[in-house]
This record gives C-alpha cells, structure tokens and sequence, in this order.
C-alpha cells in the first residue's frame, strides 16, 4: 500500500515548511539561520581581525573609509523535523473501510509520510520516532507472552529486530532521494504494544541535538496524560505541531448494550451500559477532552489538530496545515 | 387476625418473579476498544458529579412514576358504586328445586347461581350483611347475617340443590321476615323462574332483584304417574304416565317401562314442543313390586326422566256389618269390588281382622279400633252434643270430598236425624241448616265416616248416590289404600309410617344405596324427612318392610323455560335484572395494570440498551 498518491506528492512538492524560528542545526541547509557563514544574504559588517578570511573583506568600503570591513553572510542551514509517532495498539483502531482497514495509525503514517516529503524537499533533515519503540516493545511482550507462546519467541525476536533496523534508518533522513525508501521504512512499521508519550516525547526532546520542527501524531489516549512530555518539547525550544487522530468509534460507537471493555493497551476491563440514549453525552465527554487538549497545546503556542482517521487526507494536509502555516 | 381478602396472599406468587429477574445475570458484550480512557471519562461525567441533575426525559422514569401511582391507587382501594346504592342487609336465596339442575349452563343452573352469589358476596362492603338462604326442598338458613366473606363463601358452598319442587314461599317469608323493618336491605333470588304461584306476596313490596339463570328448555319430562287395576282385565296392572316435552321443539325418545328394575316395555316417543302425552302401560304383577318409568332422552333435566310408583297386589277388603238387619246396606257393601263381608249383631272384640267395620245403628258391645262406617250410632266419645232433628233439609253437600265423590243428594229426603256439632277432628260434608248430618275424618289413627241417620229412614238407598257412597266409603275406609297413597310423596316431603308396635330402631335404605338409622323409641311412627333425592326408598322398622317412592311428577318443575319475570299475584312483576354485582372494587385491576407496567419497564430497559 502506498502511503501517498503520487497527485498529492505533486501537490506537496509546492509546500515549505516554515519555520517561525530561526535554523539551529549545525548542518548546513537550505534555512536561515542566526548563524554567519556563507550564502548569499548579506547580513552585517564586522571590523576585521587577523586570521579572517580575505576573501570576505569588503574593498569598496576600504576604499571609501580606508578601513577593513568583513562582509557577514548568513549561513543557511537545515531545519531538523522530528515526527513523534505514536505506534501503540490502540493506533491500530480505525474504521473499517469497504476498500481495506484505514486505522489511525495507518492515517498517522501518511500524515508522517507527507510532512516528512515536505521536509526532504527542502533539504530538511528528517527524523521519524515511533514509540513504543521496537526495544520497549520486545521488553514488554517477552514478559508477558514467554510463557504461553515459547514457539513464537524466535519469530517475535526477528520481528523485532527489523522493527530496530527500520527504526533506527528513520533516525535520520536526508534529501529527496531517499523519499521512497523513508515511505517504505514507515510502510513497514507496525503498531503495538503500550505506549508512554510523556517519556518518549521527552527522551525525544533531550536526544535532539538541535531542536527544531516536532510532530506529535498521537490518539492521545494515554492515562498518565500528555502535558509532561509536551511542557518538555516545548522547554527544549522545539516548534510543536500536535494532530491528534481519533477513530470514528472512539467520537461515536456504534455497539451499545450491556458492554465489557477490554483495553487493547492495559488490558483493563470496564463495564459499561450504553444506549443510543447516551450518546450525546458521550460525545460531549469527547469533546470535552479533545478541547482540554487544545487549551493547552495553544496556551503553549503549539499547533493543535483534530482528525479523525476516516477523514480526507487532502483536507488536513492541503487545508488545515497551510491554514496554520505549518507549511505555505 | 383476620383478612378481608385472603385470596390476596396468592399475589405473592410474584414475588419469585422479582427474584427471576434479579438471578438473570445480564449478559455483557465483551468488546475490545482502542483505550478505556474516553469511557471512563465518560462514566465519570455521567455519574453523579453532583448530587441533582437536569431532570432528563426518561421513560423509564415515567414507568416507575406510573408503577407506583398504580400501587398507591390500588392501596386506597376505590370502587364504583354505580348500579346499585350499598345496602346493609343483603339476603341471598338460592333456588335448589329440581330444575336448577339443568345443564343448560355450564356445569349446571345451581353452580351458575352458586357462581353468581359469590359475586355479589365478594362485592360485599366491610359494613354490610348478608343471609343465605337455600330454597330447597325446605327454606333452609344456610347462613344467618354476618360480614365475614369466608364464612358466607363456604355456606355458598354448602348449599346443594335437591329433587324436589320450588319451595320459594317459604324462603321468601323467612327473607320478608329479615327485612321488614330495615331501611336498606335487598333479597337476591337466583333462580330460574320455574316458579309457582307466588300471590302471598302480591302486595308486600318485596326489595327483590331476581338473577336469572338458565338460557333454554329443551327437556322432556316424566310428569304423571300412576298404577292401578286395569279395568278391562282384572289380571293386569295399567300405569299410567304422562310425558311433557317442554321445549319448543320436537324432541324423541324411548320411554321404558321396568318392574323391580326388570325391563318389561320400551316405547318410542315423539312428541311436538310444548305437549305432553299420556301413555299407559299394561302389564301383569304376580308380586308388590315397584313400577319405574324411565326416558332414555338426552335433555337439560335429568331429574324428571325417570319415577317410580309402588304397585301392590288389590287384596279382598273385609268389611264387618253390625246391624240388626239391613237388607239395602248389605246388597250395597257386597256390590263394592273386593269386599268379603261378614255380618254380625254385635261387637264383641275390637273388630280386629276387619279393615273396617260398618256400625248400622247399634251401640257395640266393644268399640271397634279400625276404621268405622257409622249410622245413626249416640253414645260414642268421637262427638258430642248430639240432639234428634226432625225432617232436616239437605242444603249442602261437599262433592269435591272423596266419600261424595260422584255422589249428589238432589231429592234425598230424610225422616229424622242425629246432628252434632262438628268435632276438630272431622268435616262436614252433607249439611242441614241446624248441624251436619255426615262427618269425616281422621281420629288419632282411625278413619271415622258418621251418618247422622238411618239411610231406611230416608229414601236415599234408593238413589244411585248411595251405592256410589259406599262404594267411595269402601275405598275411603280401606286403609291398604290410605297406605298405598302414602307411598309416593314429592322428594323433601317426609314419610310416614304408623307403628302397630313400638320399636326401637328403623333403617332407611336411600335410592343411592347409603343406609340411615333413625331412632324412633317411643313415638308411634317413623317420620323420616331426608328425602330430597328422587328414586325409591326402602324403610325397615321392626318387622315392617315398606317400600316408598319419592317422584318429582311435577310438570311446573319440569318446564324448566327460564323467565324474565317472576310473577307475584296478577299485577305485580319482578323483571330479571341485568346486574351483575356492585362496588366493584378496582384495586385488583390496578394491581395487574401495574404488574403489568413494571414487566413492560423491565423489557423497556433491556431493549433500548441494545
């Protein structure tokens, strides 16, 4: 399955991610950033000191003020993008579509997919982070699954292990020459497992070198909340762009009746009586969490969006994204 | 303590019910979800974050509201008092005559009314009253004025109909008695109007409500029957019976004729609605036995398709003649049929062996036991004031008497005669202006015919009245016939039977096979009063052995046409009525709508979670 329509790559390849931050990479790249250095953009003078390089000096200047001059360039640099991918369980949930199973996930990875082709085609140094990563993950299922499924262990291991080796090429991505092998690297992620997104998007906010662009794609359903590991991205100066991705059944479930719930993640139980009756109250409690979200993600200057898994991809990413000048 | 309504109890039936439904375990859907964290976000904003919330439309809160509005109203237990106004006293009377049997209603007329009284008796107020009254065979209190429901339930449930004719006088005046005086009070007949006359209460204003019962006539009944010498031959028995069909239709059916339960004659009979037709049997009777005549038909009323007569061999009446010469009155004593006459000048014993003895003015010398003819006879101690009456004018004669019967005393004239006044004991039934000239009449056990004078001494004997009056004397005296007449009696009349000697005890043989002892020590006959069945009774006292026969042979009973009126005398009328019972209370119906409602909330708040 192709994450992309090659029409919507087209269209993408128009876009720039903006950054309202100046470029704090290290690494040289198509971004302006506060750093000197050589381009084309004059920035300032500086009164030259020995050792500086000849080749900068501004000799009209000196021939008016019999001065030495340096001419300041700024250095143009790379924008770090660093999508957070949230690949728990309960991303795996989504509307059963007549065409196939688009589940969040499946919605998040080409969301993921296409901000990361925005990236590469601006030179953009693109970092995708799955959590649960594949270590984690293997921890916890050994633990639980060792002793009913000792046969599959050999299996889960190799799963595993290429789950790593997909994980740690989507570490770093650079150019638009490798756009189809980073689709086919998110292609072949899977979803599993519980998921912490406070630790992993502040581990995320301490490993980053620079900060930069950070995209949390999440459901945001995790009980320990979120605001941890938001407060942490933001404190380490990255640009937050959360969209939270909710199944159709999570906003409106279509079973009713006396219910026991299983957690996918926890595997926790809850009973639940539930009639067409109660409905608006439940979307009400949706909506409720959904906008204390967005409460806090915008007191925070973080961009917030809402999708929900079945919607048009086109309309988050050609409208709502532009809207919000996460790219222009 | 005590329950007005302790059939109530049987609600709590439902009580396992309830527990049914709290053991249903409720199923739960067990369904994998993305994350429990929105449901339990969920549950947490529903449950109550405060201790009141927006009152919500819910139907199941209106169920409840409905439940128990229901349960309240059936608590305060209202009534309609609608078609008729509370009365204290209410007196019930049953009719038990033979044709409550009918089938026509299911199972039969009795039980219907039986079924409709205990209505009326559950529509009872606590402060009312009510008597039952069974008009069987006799008016019977079957329960005297109380409020106690089961009490009057189970006299309702006691009272059983009999085989006899409506008696519905009696009871009517027992009832006419309870509620002279009371302001409020109302008789309930159930009955099926088959009734007879009832003119004794023509004018008392009788609060009556009349329940009819019965819905049809189709019945064909035995109502006449006799046994008697054929008098075309003399070897022979004729039984005469009669058979009605009282329904509108033609109906069919054999008509048998058994002798000590020995099939003897079987007859077809079809006979148009609303007729009757007179059947006679002959048959030849080597023994007393008894006669039974039985339909075979299929109708409403089974009581009146079979009766039975006791049948006894004629016996030679002897008859003794104490006179000093009367040529007239002995050719007429031995022109009677049967009679074996002995001839004396005196009497010298009691005149035992003769079943009556003819007193042709001689003052015997012993007075007679028996049964006595007496002519011209002073000094006796059966009447007194006895004067002499020159040439006394016949004015009247009682025809209707069995000893004139056919006999008329145009141009008797007579010389002279005896007269007294009439004793208690005895009628007069030829009279002069001045005093009777004969009396008749029963003297403790004796039958007593006294001619005041001298039938040579008028020129009666020469009248055809006279053989015809001692002829009807011969069958009048002869007391085999007063015995053979007592032998068939309606059910619930008694029977009686006079004792030559004293005994101690008696046994009845009922016509269901059960024996009854009575103890008759001291008195001079066995009365016995059970019996309200129909059939044939066999009596043992002492040596004695009767046979006797309780017949309904009622042609009133048997037409068993439910009426919509009854009639009292010629102007007053008492229409069926059409209610069924008042203050009917509700709370039991409200109970059941609320069971009702509480099962359908039950169903309601399984559906809508689905």
């Amino acid at each position: 399955m192709s994450l992309l329509t090659p029409e919507l790559l087209r269209r993408l390849e128009q876009f720039q991610l903006l950054a309202a931050r100046r470029a704090k990479s290290s690494a040289k790249g198509e971004r302006r950033s506060r750093a000197r250095g050589q381009s084309v953009e004059f920035a300032d003078h500086r009164s030259y000191v020995p050792g500086d390089d000849f080749r900068y000096l501004d000799w009209n200047l000196f021939g008016r003020l019999d001065k030495l001059f340096l001419k300041l360039y700024e250095e143009e640099r790379e924008l770090p993008v660093r999508i957070f991918l949230d690949a728990s369980e309960s991303m795996t949930f989504g509307e059963v579509l007549a065409h196939g199973h688009r589940s969040k996930f499946d919605f998040a990875r080409q969301v993921a997919a296409a901000i990361g082709y925005v990236a590469l085609c601006g030179f953009d140094r693109v970092s995708v982070v799955p959590f649960p990563n594949a270590a984690v993950r293997d921890g916890g299922k050994t633990e639980t699954s060792n002793a009913q499924l000792p046969t599959s262990n050999v299996e889960q291991s190799a799963i595993g292990n290429r789950q790593s080796a997909i994980e740690g090429a989507l570490r770093s991505v650079r150019s638009k020459k490798s756009a189809m092998q980073f689709f086919q690297n998110l292609n072949a992620l899977t979803a599993a497992g519980g998921a912490d997104l406070n630790e992993a998007l502040r581990r995320g906010a301490l490993e980053a070198r620079q900060s930069g662009l950070a995209i949390v794609l999440s459901d945001f359903l995790d009980p320990a909340g979120y605001e941890a590991g938001l407060t942490a991205l933001v404190g380490r100066g990255f640009q937050v762009n959360v969209v939270q991705i909710l199944a159709p059944e999570e906003l409106a479930p279509t079973t009713f009746g006396d219910l026991r719930l299983v957690d996918s993640e926890s595997g926790g139980l809850q009973e639940v009586t539930f009639g067409r009756y109660r409905m608006k109250a439940y979307q009400q409690t949706v909506q409720n969490f959904i906008q204390r979200l967005r409460e806090y993600t915008t007191k925070r200057g973080i961009n917030f969006f809402m999708a929900s898994s079945n919607m048009d991809l086109q309309d988050l990413l050609l409208k709502q994204l532009r809207k919000s000048e996460v790219w222009g | 303590m005590s329950f007005l309504a302790p059939l109530a109890f049987g609600f709590a039936a439902s009580i396992p019910v309830v527990i049914v439904f709290y053991l249903l375990k409720r199923k739960r859907v067990v369904k994998l979800v993305s994350s429990t964290l929105l449901w339990q976000k969920f549950l947490a904003d529903t449950q109550a974050s405060a201790p009141f919330q927006k009152l919500r439309k819910n139907w199941l809160l209106y169920l409840q509201i409905l439940l128990l509005a229901l349960a309240v109203l059936a608590l305060s237990r209202p009534y309609f008092a609608t078609t008729a106004k509370p009365a204290q006293l209410r007196i019930i009377v049953l009719d038990g005559s033979a044709s409550m049997q009918a089938v026509d209603e299911s199972p039969s007329r009795f039980e219907k009314a039986r079924f409709e009284a205990v209505k009326w008796v559950d529509s009872l107020e606590p402060t009312d009253q009510m008597v039952v009254l069974l008009a069987g065979a006799n008016a019977e209190v079957k329960q005297s004025a109380t409020s106690e429901k089961a009490v009057l339930r189970r006299a309702l449930q006691a009272c059983a109909p009999s085989d006899s004719p409506t008696r519905l006088g009696p009871a009517l005046k027992m009832a006419e008695a309870l509620v002279r005086d009371r302001r409020s009070a109302e008789i309930h007949l159930f009955s099926d109007g088959a009734v007879p006359e009832l003119s004794d209460f023509e004018n008392k204003a009788l609060p009556l409500i009349y329940h009819k019962v019965g819905q049809r006539a189709d019945n064909l009944g035995i109502t006449a029957l006799d046994a008697r010498a054929n008098p075309e031959d003399a070897t022979q028995r004729a039984i005469y019976t009669s058979v009605g069909n009282f329904s509108s239709n033609t109906m069919s059916a054999d008509l048998e004729l058994l002798f000590d339960g020995q099939l003897l004659d079987t007859r077809p009979l079809t006979i148009p609605g609303g007729q009757a037709e007179p059947q006679v049997f002959k048959a030849s009777q080597a023994k007393d036995g008894v006669f039974t005549v039985r339909l075979t038909s299929k109708d409403d009323l089974a009581a009146d398709n079979e009766a039975s007569i006791v049948s006894l061999l004629p016996k030679p009446v002897n008859v003794l003649l104490v006179t000093r010469g009367n040529r007239l009155l002995e050719k007429a004593l031995r022109a009677a049929a049967n009679v074996q006459l002995a001839v004396a000048n005196d009497l010298t014993d009691a005149g035992q062996g003769f079943d009556f003895i003819v007193l042709d003015g001689v003052v015997p010398t012993a007075w007679p036991k028996g049964n006595v003819l007496a002519f011209r006879t002073v000094n006796t101690n059966w009447i007194e004031s006895v004067a002499n009456v020159e040439g006394p004018v016949i004015v009247d004669w009682k025809s209707t008497h069995p000893l004139l019967r056919y006999a008329g005393f145009d141009n008797v004239q007579i010389v002279q005669s005896l007269t007294a006044r009439a004793p208690t004991w005895a009628v007069s039934i030829l009279e002069a202006p001045q005093a009777p000239l004969i009396l008749a009449g029963d003297l403790g056990r004796q039958r007593i015919v006294w001619v005041g004078f001298d039938p040579l001494e008028s020129n009666w004997p020469l009248r055809v009245s006279f053989p015809i009056f001692i002829a009807n004397a011969v069958d009048w005296l002869n007391p085999a016939n007063a015995k053979n007449s007592q032998l068939l009696i309606k059910p619930g009349d008694p029977f009686r039977l006079a004792l030559a000697e004293p005994i101690k005890t008696a046994e009845v043989k009922l016509p269901d096979g059960s024996t009854r002892q009575l103890n008759v020590e001291g008195a001079n006959e066995v009365v016995f009063g059970d019996t309200a069945k129909q059939g044939i009774y066999h009596l043992r006292a002492g040596t004695n052995q009767v046979t006797f026969c309780a017949d309904l042979l009622d042609s009133a009973e048997s037409n068993i046409r439910p009426s919509d009126e009854l009639k009292f005398g010629e102007y007053t009328r008492v229409t069926a009525t059409t209610v069924q019972r008042t203050n009917m209370e509700l709370w039991r119906t409200l109970a059941a709508i609320g069971l009702a409602v509480l099962l359908f909330e039950w169903w309601w708040y399984h559906r809508r979670t689905v």
